[in-house]
């Protein structure tokens, strides 16, 4: 990767943000999956909600996914750029106290206020953006401060010969910063159809420049890390990457076809998803080239989960680019099938890759416990249940998509989803517990184990050509 | 050379940013441009703009996640024009900061659900909605209310208000609107067809009806199908037993009716089911299968306890019949078809005697209380005792079952 000889000192991966955010995605995580389990029961048993306003669907729902997002996939995303930045640049990050700043901001300003005032009642009813205005000022700061504290080692070390993964770092990191405002102010000041334009915009711009680029940040970083062989080919990663942040943005309103957008944005957007499944298909390959030899579930957890991702990330896009085709989109909009598509998305490919990314970062603090069954436990139970939601739930949209085609009652699609509604319930318990014991299985075992994990299966890391520093953070 | 990679890295990462700024040149801005076109073209003179409790309204259903369940846009697809009426035009989201469009339907969609069901209805659902609607997975909004359906808080009537707003104003612009729509639009094949085209504008299958066709279902035996369909549909508020006194019976007015009190013939349920009782908060099922609705009917017949006719003697009946000719035939017709001179003016359609009859006990009890939220008044301090006595046996022998 990089070459450090012009830096005198070497760079320092601050273990204790990596630490501090990695603690904190796995309780928003599993703050997150609650409130999703909650929401998800409330459908079989309404009365669930009690007679407060606190635990009413809605808010569930809303605090679920902005929890997801910011709570976990925010602060593992920070972990593992902690890790990975001063890997990739033989820089440190510009400043831990500004990480501290961040870490605080993030959590206590951010994720914590927005689900209890979403909670309380003050949130605003946009998809991906349901915090209300007063937090969303504070996630713009955030990303800001995130752009300055990972940004500068990029800079400072030159843009020739950049790691794959650190352009999806660059890139996610920008664009977030600019999509971020479009998606949450400017439906605010445009009405209706001229306001929804853009909301369909972010609805893909969070999976598509914060999710996806981040995601795929962790999977183009720990595959050669963990393999120690270089990415299959550096021309097909690099297509991959113009072709995703050329065409990802485009895909928008494919969340609104059939409405009152005009139909040649909506056909734009449609031809963009198409081609972003062949954009895809080209990361993938060169995804699972790097990967060869590896088997389907690779022994080492960090890279395990990330291969589970890259197959996920492979489907998810393939079903996408399908169910944005008109003749498709026309049945299954509206459905179940599009929550399944969703969580494959979420959950199976950067929830995987963000633990991947996770337990890749967390092997290497020095002083950091570890212990491997756990988390290949957590690995097992993740997946049966991430496959049982997903499939359940795509056929609970088929069986929805063709109640209402039908001219049925109303009430028939939502009587016909019950049983399928209650079998996405019983799949919380495989996947809070496969959290549970990912999480157990970094905070259970040994100080140190993972190092050791490292060198006693593959050998020493090559810790002289990487060159960072470990801080201690006052422990070990 | 190293000085052109680093220009070249330049140009990439404006490129880059360039990527983002197109998608919301051509997905965003442009698409707005248009729609921002076509809106000043197409939008009625005067749209009105929400009142300060309809606005309240909007931010109740936006804080409780409603358009997460319920999406408020018709798309230019056969399944939602046919379902629920003429798709959504760019001018009707006007005043949405910002937009409930929605991307997932659990429940029906609701951008003409304005005029559909009655205001006691929509309050008690909101309420308790599994009172009403048996198999629905609503949530309950029980802390808008002062502890009944009927007792509304000001954010219960904000939300009503605001859900009154739902599809008016296309319903106010009228069709005129709708022709200098399509013509000022230049529209598409598919636009014409699903925003203009022949059909209602709200095509929901509960709107209640006042007048019009309806088929006449045939009468069938009691079957367990009927009583199923009954369960989950009518027991809410007519009560397992027909006895008007189902759990989403307290918050309405008027009161469901007691089926054990009534008669009705083929004709009057066949019509009530087909067009609901157009202000009440009984509302239509056009969407049930004929089968089923007249499975329904059979079940609605079963409760009804007929008893012998006791005997009028005619002094009796002569004073009942004078009684109603001066007090009752302005609304009732003169001979009972609920067609008098006044009926149309109500909100509520007078009782049509010849399709449905009161049990002795029911009819003593109208006229004598009348029925609240009902224009039937009541009329103790107008009638002697013989005279309601009389009238409440005289309308009962206009009823001619389905001989027409």
């Amino acid at each position: 990767m990089p070459e450090s000889s012009e830096e005198s000192a070497p760079p320092v991966v601050e273990t204790s943000l990596v630490y501090a955010h990695g603690l904190a995605a796995f309780v928003a995580l599993l703050i997150s999956a609650c409130f999703g389990f909650w929401a998800a029961a409330e459908l079989v048993v309404p009365q669930l909600a009690g007679s407060s306003p606190w635990l009413t669907w809605g808010r569930l729902r809303y605090d679920h996914t902005q929890g997801i997002m910011l709570g976990w996939l925010g602060n593992a995303f920070f972990a593992f750029l902690y890790h990975a930045v001063p890997v990739l640049t033989g820089r440190s990050v510009t400043n831990l106290k500004l990480g501290q700043w961040l870490f605080g901001l993030w959590n206590f300003i951010v994720v914590i206020p927005g689900w209890i005032l979403v909670l309380a009642g003050f949130s605003q009813p946009l998809e991906w953006a349901e915090f209300p205005l007063v937090i969303d000022g504070f996630v713009v700061l955030a990303l800001l401060l995130a752009a300055i504290q990972f940004l500068p080692p990029f800079f400072s070390r030159g843009l020739e010969d950049l790691y794959v993964s650190s352009w999806y770092i660059i890139g996610g990191l920008v664009f977030t910063l600019l999509a971020y405002p479009m998606g949450n102010f400017v439906p605010e000041l445009l009405p209706g159809a001229r306001g929804a334009a853009f909301s369909g915009l972010w609805i893909h711009d969070a999976v598509g420049l914060f999710v996806t680029p981040l995601a795929l940040a962790i999977i183009y970083f720990v595959i050669p890390a963990s393999t120690r062989r270089p990415i299959y080919s550096h021309f097909l990663s690099m297509l991959g990457f113009w072709l995703l942040f050329f065409l990802y943005p485009l895909n928008g309103t494919h969340h609104y076809v059939f409405s009152v957008i005009p139909m040649s944005a909506q056909i734009g957007a449609i031809t963009a998803s198409t081609l972003l499944g062949v954009d895809v298909v080209i990361v993938v390959t060169n995804l699972f080239l790097s990967l060869r030899g590896t088997g389907w579930f690779p022994r080492d957890p960090g890279l395990r989960f990330v291969s589970t991702g890259t197959m996920f990330y492979l489907v998810v896009s393939l079903q996408g680019s399908l169910q944005a085709q008109m003749s498709i989109n026309q049945s299954v909009h509206f459905s179940d099938w599009v929550i399944g598509h969703s969580h494959m998305a979420m959950l199976g490919f950067a929830s995987f890759a963000a633990l991947g990314g996770l337990v890749h970062a967390w092997q290497r603090i020095p002083w950091a416990s570890y212990q491997a069954g756990m988390i290949n436990t957590g690995y097992w139970l993740l997946l049966s249940g991430v496959i049982v939601m997903v499939v359940d739930l795509t056929i609970a949209g088929l069986v929805q998509a063709s109640s209402w085609k039908s001219g049925a009652p109303w009430l028939d699609s939502v009587r016909a989803s019950q049983p399928y509604w209650a079998i996405r319930i019983f799949t919380f318990l495989p996947i809070a517990a496969g959290f549970f014991m990912v999480m157990a299985g970094l905070f259970a075992g040994k100080p140190g184990a993972g190092l050791k994990a490292i060198r006693d299966t593959v050998g020493p890391e090559p810790v002289a050509e990487i060159a960072p520093r470990f801080a201690t953070g006052g422990q070990a | 050379m190293r000085r052109v990679l680093r220009m070249s890295y330049l140009v990439a990462g404006l490129g880059g940013i360039g990527f983002f700024g197109m998608s919301m040149l051509l997905l965003g801005v442009w698409p707005g441009r248009t729609l921002e076109e076509q809106i000043r073209r197409t939008q009625p003179a005067y749209p009105l703009p929400p009142t300060a409790s309809e606005q309240r309204g909007r931010r109740i259903y936006s804080r409780e996640g409603c358009a997460y369940c319920h999406t408020q846009q018709i798309r230019y697809v056969g399944s939602d024009f046919k379902r629920f009426g003429k798709a959504t035009l760019a001018w009707e989201t006007i005043f949405d900061f910002p937009h409930l469009w929605g991307t997932r339907r659990i429940g029906p969609d609701l951008s003409r659900e304005a005029g559909i069901r009655s205001s006691d209805w929509q309050l008690s659902h909101l309420y308790a909605p599994q009172a009403l609607v048996a198999d629905s997975v609503m949530p309950a909004f029980p802390w808008l209310f002062d502890g009944a359906p009927n007792r509304p808080r000001q954010e219960a009537r904000d939300l009503l208000d605001y859900l009154d707003t739902l599809g008016r104003n296309r319903a106010l612009a009228g069709p005129e609107a709708d022709v200098h729509a399509r013509d000022a639009m230049d529209c598409s094949a598919d636009e014409r067809r699903y925003a203009f085209g022949k059909g209602e504008l709200n095509a929901s299958p509960a709107m209640a009806r006042r007048s019009g066709e309806f088929p006449l279902l045939p009468r069938v035996k009691t079957q367990p199908a009927g009583q199923d369909v009954y369960a989950r549909n009518c027991a809410g508020c007519h009560g397992a037993r027909g006895e008007g006194n189902g759990k989403g019976a307290d918050g309405l007015s008027p009161k469901p009716t007691n089926f054990t009190e009534q008669e009705y013939s083929q004709t009057r349920l066949s019509q009530a089911l087909w067009h609901g009782v157009a202000g009440s908060a009984m509302p239509a099922w056009r969407d049930v299968s004929r089968p089923d609705l007249a499975a329904v009917a059979q079940v609605v017949r079963s409760f009804s306890a007929t008893q012998a006719e006791p005997q009028i003697p005619p002094p009796v009946l002569e004073l009942g019949a004078s009684v109603y000719k001066a007090r009752c035939a302005q609304c009732h017709g003169a001979t009972g078809g609920g067609d008098g001179t006044a009926a149309g003016q109500f909100p509520i359609a007078p009782t049509n005697f010849r399709t449905q009859r009161p049990s002795l006990a029911a009819s003593l009890r109208t006229v004598r209380n009348g029925i609240e939220g009902s224009p039937m008044a009541p009329w103790t301090n107008e009638l002697r005792e013989d005279e309601i006595n009389a009238v409440a046996y005289y309308v009962r022998t206009f009823y001619t079952g389905d001989v027409r």
